[in-house]
């Protein structure tokens, strides 16, 4: 009842004009850069991380999950219309709305992209405000060695979940755990890594890392795209849509079937609570298995709507999934919750099984922002804005860039009101462009920043409980859970390795 | 393959750098003190085993871009790996708006800074479309930290 009713009142804060605003808002701003080619939800998400200082922590919440449904859907526009995806999570959705386009079916095929992305954002939203409070109870019973275990097997499945970079994904890791034990030790009053500067005593926030990694580095990708992602304006120009032809015909939605919205929105939730994993793996799963299951797999890769609306469908569910481990075992698993994460972590709040418990009416306007995006706003907002979407990629580049530099820097300045942290977000900016460069995936130096403290803290703690035997990681059933689970995840991803039948493999995010 | 061309190849020097940074990190963890003491891990234990896994995974990465160095098929057709000069312009320009930002506050660091990523990005065309682009992204820039979050932005006298 308490959990019904914190849900109800997350949903009548939305209706406060302040709330609603910024939930409004970061829907059209996620829509913006999840359509632009090259910049993505997380960026838009890593650049509000700094305005967070300033913001009611349910109104910054608010904000993330509706720029984080918005640029799962909105990566659709682009692939559709001009073959490149907006997100790499709508690269399955380009495979099937750009033939569709050819055939002059481009805004039939946005609508069944907005169709599949409004059906499985919505039961993503539904499975998580039901999930999270089930699984934060179950969190409860996990102890000292199991936490450890639980981190280590999320730290490595976002390892090995690189597929083809496991090496590289695994040193971004160790990185990003390195640059977490900068400062005061997890468990003594000893200073590390400080090099003598006082600054650096009290650690590296995670704020600077984010707008290094996610938004300089991008600012520096982008000079150095050599005419990547160059959009023919012709193309867009002579692309003419109307309201009405976004609406996809009833008898092509009975023939994709409410079984294959679920089933999709099902493997996205899934995948979603995966560490690593992201909209791109889910859609590409949700996709292959959608192909492999279809009684006209021949028309896939022809422009067909099934495919979209189970690739839609997949990376919008995949929202939900993705905060039930960030919410209620503090284990963010991908880059948008991990940024989540960081916004409850600046309003000095822990997720864990207890914040779920004692502090569900602060989280639960977010459940409602990310059910009512999906349900109302991704439809809402194609029927009003979709024949002005095409226009957004012909934006000027070196404003777009310039006013991303501005926010992104004095944004990092908003922490401490200091060049400081400015200067680590560009120290970070420049690491990670040439991590990015050499394909280190810089999204695995963000999880393991934000798991590394916890993963030392538990694993001491432990061996503490046990007089240093570490015999305690394997006589404890919930760790032994945990590494089983590792040895089984380990063997199916890496020993033996999942077939792509001939998609080719899933980018990563 | 020339010895320039290893010298200068990302694939090689990204992993190399990352193992110099990783070795200055361990050689301040064994500063810390021993790994362990009266059975109970001490704070340097933890950066040890990470930074030796780090020097070994990157080991791996480094013996492996050697490899498809030497590979002359490979090497020829690889993406060229070196860092363009614009995006070390934009490294150079923002870290001197950083000092500029300190020195003479936000506004005319802002309006130079943008004015020259503009520059960058969309090249020498329509200098005047550009001056107001530039004008117009400070004052909303202002607007949304001074104005809308409250954020005391420094300013030249506030210095």
């Amino acid at each position: 009842m308490d959990v019904l009713g914190s849900m109800l009142h997350g949903f009548a804060m939305l209706a406060q004009p302040e709330v609603l605003l910024y939930m409004v808002g970061g829907f059209l701003i996620g829509t913006f850069f999840g359509a632009v080619p090259g910049l993505t939800s997380l960026l838009a998400i890593a650049l509000l991380l700094p305005l967070t200082y300033s913001l009611d922590v349910t109104v910054a919440l608010v904000a993330c999950a509706s720029i984080f449904m918005a640029g799962m859907c909105s990566g659709s526009i682009t692939a559709t219309t001009i073959n490149i995806p907006g997100a790499p999570s709508s690269m399955m959705t380009a495979i099937e709305g750009y033939p569709m386009q050819q055939r002059g079916e481009g805004a039939k095929a946005l609508g069944h992209a907005a169709l599949g992305s409004m059906i499985g954002g919505s039961i993503g939203a539904l499975l998580l405000m039901v999930v999270a409070p089930v699984a934060a109870e179950f969190a409860l019973l996990i102890r000292t060695p199991g936490k450890f275990a639980l981190i280590a097997f999320a730290l490595i499945v976002i390892i090995i979940s690189q597929r083809g970079s496991i090496t590289k994904g695994m040193i971004a890791t160790l990185f990003g755990v390195m640059i977490a034990t900068i400062g005061i030790d997890v468990m003594q009053p000893v200073a590390r890594f400080t090099f003598g500067s006082a600054t650096l005593v009290q650690g590296i926030d995670i704020m600077p890392l984010v707008i290094g990694a996610f938004a300089i580095s991008e600012l520096l990708v982008q000079a150095d795209s050599r005419g990547k992602h160059t959009v023919d304006l012709d193309q867009v120009k002579a692309t003419k849509v109307r309201r009405r032809d976004f609406i996809p015909p009833l008898s092509e939605v009975r023939e994709i079937g409410l079984f294959r919205y679920l089933k999709s929105a099902a493997i996205g939730y899934a995948v979603g609570t995966l560490p690593g994993a992201g909209g791109s793996m889910a859609a590409f799963v949700s996709y292959a298995e959608a192909m492999r299951s279809s009684k006209h797999p021949e028309r896939y890769g022809k422009g067909n709507p099934e495919g979209i609306a189970a690739a839609e469908c997949a990376n919008n569910s995949m929202c939900g999934g993705a905060f039930v481990p960030m919410l209620t075992f503090g284990i963010p698993g991908d880059p948008t919750t991990a940024i989540v994460l960081g916004v409850l972590v600046i309003n000095g709040l822990q997720p864990g099984p207890e914040f779920i418990a004692n502090q569900l009416d602060l989280v639960a306007p977010m459940f409602a922002a990310l059910f009512v995006s999906a349900l109302i706003l991704i439809p809402l907002t194609l029927y009003l804005l979709g024949p002005y979407f095409l226009k957004i990629v012909s934006i000027r580049r070196d404003f777009l860039y310039s006013s991303i530099a501005v926010v992104a820097l004095v944004g990092s300045y908003v922490a401490t009101y200091s060049t400081f942290q400015m200067g680590l977000s560009l120290v970070f900016g420049v690491l990670a462009y040439f991590m990015r460069k050499q394909k280190y995936p810089t999204v695995c130096l963000l999880l393991g920043f934000v798991l590394g403290p916890s993963l030392e803290e538990y694993c001491r703690r432990a061996m503490s409980i046990s007089d240093g035997n570490p015999a305690i990681f394997f006589t404890s059933p919930d760790s032994l859970f945990f590494l089983v689970l590792t040895a089984v995840f380990f063997y199916f991803m890496v020993i033996r390795k999942p077939k792509d039948r001939g998609l080719g493999t899933p980018p990563a995010g | 393959m020339s010895l320039k061309r290893f010298a200068t190849d990302g694939r090689l020097v990204v992993p190399c750098a990352l193992a110099i940074i990783t070795l200055i990190y361990l050689v301040d963890a064994l500063q810390l003190g021993p790994p362990m003491r009266n059975g109970n891990m001490t704070p340097s234990f933890f950066p040890i085993v990470i930074s030796v896994v780090t020097l070994a995974a990157l080991a791996v990465a480094i013996a492996q871009a050697y490899r498809s160095l030497c590979r002359p098929s490979e090497s020829e057709e690889a993406e060229p790996q070196g860092v363009s000069s614009k995006a070390i312009v934009v490294a150079l320009i923002t870290a001197a708006y950083l000092f500029a930002f300190d020195l003479i506050g936000y506004v005319i660091s802002t309006l130079a800074y943008v004015f020259l990523m503009t520059l960058v990005f969309g090249g020498r065309q329509g200098l005047i479309a550009k001056l107001v682009g530039t004008v117009i992204i400070t004052a909303l820039g202002f607007a949304l930290f001074e104005l809308v979050f409250n954020v005391r932005l420094p300013t030249l006298w506030s210095q």
